[in-house]
């Protein structure tokens, strides 16, 4: 992974369509501001996570085997 | 009325057993309203939540008190005026794949339900919590 260090107001340009700016920093948050162009979908990784656990979630099922290993671990 | 679920068939529920969505499960956005569902036979720290708008919409969700003793999710503001004055309580969606022993629950983005004012929400926390926690002991040892 590459990795630069930027001031707040400072930008980065990737790939001469995208500028990701460092907008506001205060504590451990820091806020980026996006210009890219409207077709490039931008999502929070930990929602794109989720979304891919749903959709997973939503196509398993329930072995009775299942029941017995939860039995195993509840105290 | 009769709805058509995913697991059990067409059951009979009551519109007070709906649950409403205000903020849906991340992926499914049509699907708004569910209702809890438990099978007698299965343990009570599961529980079925099928969407009443389709029927092959339904997850298996799990009580975090099997995997931790103090899950306390810290909820926006904005989701707590949503979700109405009550008591929440919070399921963990779970994947379930052929190898069981390799389940995984979501700690990130739990189902939170104010039961009083039958509102929902799927919510991502700001908490540092895994979103594939492995259920059983032997999986974490080996991740």
């Amino acid at each position: 992974m590459l990795i630069l260090s930027r001031k707040c107001g400072e930008s980065l340009i990737i790939n001469n369509e995208i500028e990701l700016k460092v907008t506001e920093i205060s504590g451990d948050k820091v806020k980026i501001g996006i210009e890219a162009p409207k077709d490039y979908k931008i999502l929070r990784k930990e929602l794109c996570q989720t979304v891919e656990y749903n959709r997973a979630a939503a196509s398993g099922s329930m072995p009775e085997e299942m029941l017995r290993l939860i039995a195993q671990i509840k105290k | 009325m009769k709805i058509k679920t995913r697991d059990f068939g067409e059951i009979e529920i009551s519109e007070g057993e709906i649950v409403t969505f205000c903020q849906p499960v991340f992926g499914f956005e049509g699907s708004t309203r569910y209702v809890f569902l438990h099978d007698d036979e299965v343990d009570g720290h599961f529980v079925w939540l099928q969407s009443v708008d389709e029927q092959n919409v339904r997850f298996i969700l799990i009580s975090p008190s099997v995997v931790s003793d103090d899950y306390r999710p810290k909820l926006p503001q904005e989701i707590r005026q949503q979700l109405g004055e009550g008591e929440y309580e919070s399921w963990l969606i779970t994947v379930i794949p052929e190898d069981l022993r390799r389940s995984t629950v979501n700690l990130k983005s739990p189902i939170v339900v104010n039961p009083s004012s039958m509102v929902a929400a799927q919510v991502i926390l700001d908490e540092d919590l895994p979103i594939r926690f492995p259920l059983f002991d032997n999986a974490k040892e080996e991740a």
